[in-house]
């Protein structure tokens, strides 16, 4: 199930992982190792706990109060769930991109400069906004209007200027939670081409329902699923995604990609 | 499938089944507008209920007429102005005017026309004094002639009948040589026919018995001196006798009962007559003749043919050449001749000059001169030591009294302040002098459509009283201290102490609330169970009876924190005086523990409606919570936050029963302090409504309205916030 590659080329690595929401446990004994640079995804059905153990990366389900985990997040060698880790350090160093866009209620030069501002960034500001507005290939668009209102961009807009703001803070894994689920088919496109572009320079982690978007966007895919007796999501198969799709070595992932169910 | 189908209801049971839904809803329609309609026709009822209270007529008797006092003042200027002649007898004004070449003067009709060759006539206002013009009324200073009898006596002396009878037909037959001028001969023909009603039918001045004997004004003396010498002639044989006394010392005697027959150059005032009445002589008044005021000059002042009023105002008490009233006039000074302030000519003519000049208009010298005049000196020592009248002299103390006064242990406050300003000096006038007393007052509805009942009605009762339509809000009532005098109360106090209350309330509670909520809200874990306890005690002490916050209040910040609340540990309390904790600050933080429930369950609701993504949002680029919460869930609740905490504001605004409790004072004068005694207007509205006299209900009115428009102005305020704050989003 785990991949081929040396150790160090791993950018995080999930280990025994088990979250719960109070007594139920919503994903049990994920064994994962995230590849630097490359793109990695997870599908799987409704409720299975891809989203889950997408937030169990940098630490987002500690802000769910009935929420605790068990297992190691093993990101440059440590667990980041050591007491001695600092969540607020995690989820700078781990970027989040949610399902809904959700810029802040400011202008579009303030979407980004918030986040600088705050991680104590003292550097040109100017030059970082424009930076990463065009990193998320969303420069051309906005240039002309910096302060106007993140909200008056559009859906798909809108998306990437959270994705510019995310790689503002300069993070080294940017985990996208379902990005494209709001969005129309041609923002949807752009979104996937702006995550090939930011590969190079980032390890991404997104969450999808889009078993196209998986097969045609990532390079790894891990599949989980809802186990029928306790109802907690587990990793069925996690391979290379030309692998996967083209030869799944499970029946319930062969079933799940062809369309049989989910 | 058929067989659900068949359930259903079809054809005409469908018909009635959907005619049957229909008429539910309408049913229910009609329901919910009718309570509108009641809700709005309590409003409006409400309202207008107030607003029949705030308006309407007032019947307002004055101690003294303010107008009298500005007549009493430009009297005064007008003897004392300089180059004046000032004298009882017209013939000396007379020859005052005829010795002197720039002399102009008043003196009466009857003595121009004796040296008419001498002096020279001026139009008044464009009207010389003729029989026309004195008769159509349109010369002005021309005043009725009446003599006076008691109804006992007509009745009773067949004398007197007969000799009234007698001057009727004879007087205007001679008044034309004496200078007079003859009475309305209808007005004659009327009286006459009066007497005969009264006294029964005419007899003949031989055949009646009894004696004569007349006094009173030294105007009419002539004429009714004339027509007893005729009626003497005419075969009436008792006694005579005429005496000249004046009219004023003449109306005064009559009443006691002392003359016969009175001779009178004005009517009696209706204090008079009342005064008469009490002594049970009922006056029977009759109007003999006209006697008219001429404006006369100095043969030389030929370029003057007419005066204006303002021209007559600056000649007789303010100008002192000829050219400074019309450049075009030669560069004489001005010679004058006044009636005495005795003769009561002076004061019918400064009655008419200065008619339209009101005691606001005055100059604030006048307003130092009244009070000089008219106040009582223990009186005027007392206020003077408050504050004095002028900055630069003293008008009732002497300057060492004064100067022994301020180099005592403990200094009047007058020896530090400066001196009073005009609004102060009126305030002294009106309150001190003046002192004007409601008597009683009408709504608004009776003063629009029962006007003229209420009016004949006030005159009959109060006669010295002015009935004017009053609004009970007005200036005034916005900037008078409280009083117990109706007429001077106003809410000054009572709005400063609402708003410094308010404040209070506002520093305390809005801090704290919101800070609580944020808590509550951000970093409380709500699934424990004594954060369940505080969230519940919470909403529910925002449902706790406003008076037990007052106990709690009275409790802590009025007994318990005394030295901070009295402002003992600030060092506001002076020596040797009890601390009260009954301040500004106690009730401002008991009003601020009565609403911080409110602030909180409102601060909590806008801070759940900001949406989890925005914290999301923050926390994954690596905010702190602290940092979300600052710059984007709370400027985000803030609308929320500000509408709950105005509305919250406005409760404390019109919250009355803990007040009382924390122990509001009624009747504060001075402006508040945060340590010191307060009102509120609630307070004041409460303490005015629990008065029987009908004036302060109409106060209490006003004082509501007040309270309305403040606490609208709140209310809007919120919506407008809102509103600024959702379109900016």
């Amino acid at each position: 199930m785990s991949s081929q590659n040396g150790s160090t080329s791993y950018a995080v690595q999930a280990k025994d992982v088990n979250v719960y929401y109070g007594d139920f446990r919503a994903v049990k004994n994920i064994n994962l190792d995230i590849e630097k640079n490359k793109i990695t995804a997870f599908i799987g059905p409704s409720g299975c706990g891809k989203s889950t153990l997408l937030r169990a990366f940098n630490r987002m389900n500690d802000l769910i109060p009935i929420s605790h985990m068990n297992g190691e997040i093993i990101y440059r060698g440590k667990n980041l769930y050591d007491d001695d880790v600092d969540p607020v350090e995690v989820r700078r160093r781990i970027g989040m991109v949610f399902q809904k866009p959700n810029p802040f209620p400011k202008s579009i030069y303030e979407n980004i400069a918030w986040g600088a501002r705050i991680n104590g960034y003292k550097g040109d500001m100017d030059q970082l906004v424009e930076e990463s507005l065009r990193s998320a290939a969303i420069w051309d668009e906005v240039k002309d209007k910096l302060d106007q209102s993140g909200l008056s961009l559009s859906g798909g807009q809108q998306q990437r200027l959270c994705i510019a703001r995310t790689i503002a803070v300069k993070p080294e894994i940017i985990l996208m939670d379902e990005p494209c689920s709001a969005l129309d088919p041609i923002a949807t496109l752009k979104i996937e081409e702006l995550m090939r572009q930011l590969q190079e320079q980032y390890t991404i982690i997104i969450v999808t329902h889009n078993m196209q978007q998986a097969a045609r966007s990532s390079d790894f895919t891990a599949f989980l699923n809802m186990d029928t007796e306790d109802r907690s999501g587990y990793m069925v198969e996690f391979s290379e995604t030309s692998e996967m799709f083209t030869n799944p070595q499970n029946q319930q992932t062969e079933e799940y990609i062809t369309g049989r169910f989910g | 499938m058929e067989n659900y189908e068949n359930l259903y209801p079809v054809d005409d049971e469908l018909q009635k089944f959907i005619d049957y839904r229909k008429r539910t809803g309408s049913i229910w329609r009609g329901v919910f507008l009718m309570s509108l309609f009641v809700a709005i026709l309590v409003l409006i009822v409400l309202m207008l209920n107030i607003i029949n209270d705030a308006f309407g007529l007032v019947a307002v008797e004055n101690e003294i007429d303010p107008h009298s006092l500005v007549i009493d003042y430009q009297e005064n200027t007008m003897v004392n102005m300089p180059n004046t002649l000032v004298s009882a007898d017209h013939g000396d004004l007379a020859n005052g005017i005829i010795d002197n070449d720039s002399a102009i003067g008043f003196i009466g009709h009857a003595h121009y026309q004796a040296n008419a060759d001498e002096l020279r006539l001026i139009a008044v206002d464009g009207q010389f004094p003729t029989a026309e013009t004195v008769a159509d009324g349109s010369y002005p200073f021309v005043r009725p002639l009446y003599i006076y009898t008691a109804l006992d006596t007509l009745q009773s002396e067949p004398a007197v009948a007969e000799y009234f009878r007698f001057y009727l037909e004879n007087a205007n037959l001679v008044v034309g040589e004496m200078g007079y001028f003859p009475a309305d001969e209808t007005l004659v023909a009327d009286q006459i026919s009066l007497i005969n009603k009264l006294a029964g039918s005419p007899q003949t001045a031989d055949s009646v018995t009894g004696d004569l004997a007349l006094s009173g004004s030294s105007s009419l003396y002539p004429l009714s001196r004339q027509m007893l010498v005729d009626f003497r002639q005419a075969g009436f044989n008792g006694d005579i006798g005429i005496e000249q006394i004046g009219s004023t010392a003449g109306i005064e005697a009559f009443c006691a009962g002392d003359i016969q027959v009175l001779n009178a150059s004005r009517p009696m005032t209706a204090a008079e007559a009342s005064a008469c009445q009490r002594n049970r002589i009922n006056p029977v008044e009759i109007a003999v003749g006209l006697d008219a005021l001429a404006v006369v000059s100095n043969p030389s002042l030929d370029f003057l043919e007419s005066v204006s009023w303002n021209e007559l105002s600056l000649i007789f008490t303010a100008m002192n050449f000829w050219d400074e009233i019309d450049p075009s006039y030669p560069a004489l000074p001005i010679v004058r001749s006044v009636p005495s302030a005795g003769s009561g000519s002076l004061n019918f003519l400064s009655a008419r000059i200065f008619s339209d000049i009101a005691l606001e208009n005055l100059p604030t010298a006048a307003y130092a001169d009244i009070i000089r005049d008219k106040l009582g000196r223990g009186r005027g020592r007392a206020l003077e030591r408050d504050q004095r009248f002028l900055a630069d002299g003293f008008i009732f103390d002497s300057e060492s009294a004064f100067t022994t006064a301020c180099a005592s242990d403990e200094p009047p406050t007058g020896c530090s302040l400066g001196a009073r300003d005009r609004d102060n000096l009126f305030d002294v006038i009106e309150q001190e002098i003046i002192v004007p007393q409601v008597q009683e007052t009408w709504p608004l509805y009776d003063s629009l459509f029962k006007q003229q009942e209420i009016v004949n009605r006030a005159s009959a009762k109060y006669p010295d009283a002015i009935v004017e339509f009053k609004s009970w809000l007005n200036r005034d009532f916005l900037f008078n201290p409280q009083s117990s005098e109706a007429e001077l109360a106003g809410v000054r106090t009572a709005i400063w102490g609402t708003v410094m209350v308010v404040a209070t309330t506002f520093l305390f509670s809005f801090p704290v609330g919101v800070g609580a909520a944020i808590y509550m809200e951000e970093y409380a874990d709500q699934t424990l169970w004594y954060n369940k306890i505080i969230q519940t005690n919470i909403s529910n002490l925002a449902g706790v009876p406003s008076i037990i916050y007052g106990m709690l209040g009275l409790t802590v910040f009025v007994r318990l924190l005394l030295p901070l609340t009295s402002g003992q540990f600030f060092g506001r309390v002076a020596e040797g005086t009890d601390p009260s904790g009954r301040t500004v600050i106690s009730a401002g933080l008991t009003l601020g523990l009565l609403i911080l429930p409110i602030i909180i369950i409102n601060a909590q609701e806008a801070l759940r409606a900001v949406p989890n993504s925005m914290r999301r949002a923050g926390m994954g680029l690596g905010a702190t919570k602290w940092q979300t919460t600052w710059s984007h869930v709370l400027p985000q609740a803030l609308p929320g936050i500000l509408t709950g905490t105005i509305l919250a504001m406005s409760r404390a605004v019109g919250e009355t029963a803990p007040l009382i409790v924390v122990g509001a004072s009624t009747v504060i004068r001075t402006d508040p302090t945060f340590f010191s005694r307060f009102t509120v207007l609630p307070i004041q509205i409460f303490q005015w409504t629990s008065r029987p006299q009908a004036e302060f209900q109409n106060l209490a009115a006003a004082a509501i309205i007040v309270l309305l428009i403040i606490l609208l102005t709140l209310n809007a305020s919120a919506v407008i916030l809102r509103n600024r704050y959702s379109t900016s989003n």
